[in-house]
């Protein structure tokens, strides 16, 4: 984007000491680095599905051992996604300032679906948590949900009949 | 030739003050200030800046000019990148290429590891469990059981027909 014209003698000023920093900066950049920069890639690695955990023996260790590995990758992204919705609803009410209340909604509930999605999750588990535990803890989840009815309405008390 | 040389320069006129004088003349400490810390300051800077400050300027303009750093693009088909060429930095990918091993085969052996050790833990766990119905049940003679191990008597036939082999009958 070009700079806008110096409207006063201030922002003349300021525009010519920032001209003064950055000239010599981008003289040496364009004219001595680049020319003998060499191009050549680096690439993301991608890594193939394996089984998770739900998919695999007692006993087959192998199987267990890959599942963990990528739930632990599985978990990184799903810290970042939930980083990049929450820069995402920040973003907003920083520049909505004044009435961010409204105008931020849908972002804001995106990002505290997210956010209970990744509790349910992982959430409770510690820091030093194996896929089992993980897996588990969904069983328990489950097994709850189904004796007292979906998570948020509350235990039922025993009948005594 | 070389040593005739040299003994002409001992008997030049300048050598002839310095040989004469040191050991007769009224000799006194030179009273001055300790310059002790000056001279280690020096040295200290000397070697900081020669050793450390100096290389490592010239490996980081080197690599920042002359080699520059990755630029990231897409995989292309049929191609699998080799495990160095996951980074940007090519200090990065030097190290990741000639010092460290490749990520995939540490995976690999790894992962044999935990099934050796998983096969290792099942039979111990049948020797446990055998071992524990043999206490409780008390019905096996396994106090009077000797094991017997097939290595020595597969070194005494190998010895028996080494010798056989040599001697004879």
């Amino acid at each position: 984007m070009p700079e806008a014209q110096p409207r006063n003698i201030v922002e003349q000023f300021f525009q010519t000491m920032r001209g003064m920093l950055e000239g010599p900066v981008v003289f040496v950049r364009e004219k001595i680095v680049e020319p003998n920069q060499q191009h050549y890639p680096w690439y993301h690695q991608k890594f193939r599905r394996v089984p998770t955990i739900d998919q695999c023996y007692n006993d087959d260790i192998v199987c267990y051992t890959e599942a963990n590995f990528q739930y632990k990758r599985d978990k990184q992204v799903e810290n970042e996604i939930l980083s990049i919705l929450r820069h995402r609803f920040e973003d907003c009410m920083m520049y909505e300032a004044p009435d961010h209340a409204e105008k931020c909604k849908d972002v804001l509930k995106q990002y505290e679906d997210a956010t209970t999605n990744w509790f349910i999750k992982y959430g409770d588990l510690g820091a030093y948590h194996n896929v089992k535990m993980a897996y588990m803890k969904q069983k328990h989840r489950m097994i709850w949900e189904r004796r007292h009815g979906p998570v948020g309405s509350g235990m039922k008390q025993e009948e005594n009949e | 030739m070389i040593f005739s040389a040299l003994r002409k320069l001992k008997s030049h006129p300048t050598f002839h003050a310095i040989l004469r004088r040191t050991y007769c003349d009224h000799r006194t400490f030179p009273l001055q200030p300790s310059r002790f810390q000056w001279i280690k300051f020096k040295d200290l800077m000397y070697f900081y800046i020669g050793i450390g400050v100096i290389p490592l300027t010239i490996i980081t303009f080197v690599t920042n000019v002359f080699v520059g750093p990755a630029t990231l693009s897409d995989i292309p088909e049929d191609y699998t990148p080799k495990y160095w060429e996951y980074y940007r930095n090519p200090i990065t990918r030097v190290i990741a290429r000639y010092i460290l091993s490749d990520p995939q085969q540490e995976y690999e052996k790894y992962l044999h590891c935990m099934f050796e050790e998983s096969e290792r833990a099942a039979l111990l766990k049948i020797e446990e469990m055998i071992k524990n119905r043999m206490e409780k049940k008390c019905d096996y003679q396994a106090y009077y059981y000797r094991q017997v191990l097939a290595k020595y008597y597969r070194i005494q036939r190998y010895n028996a027909e080494h010798l056989k082999e040599t001697r004879g009958d």
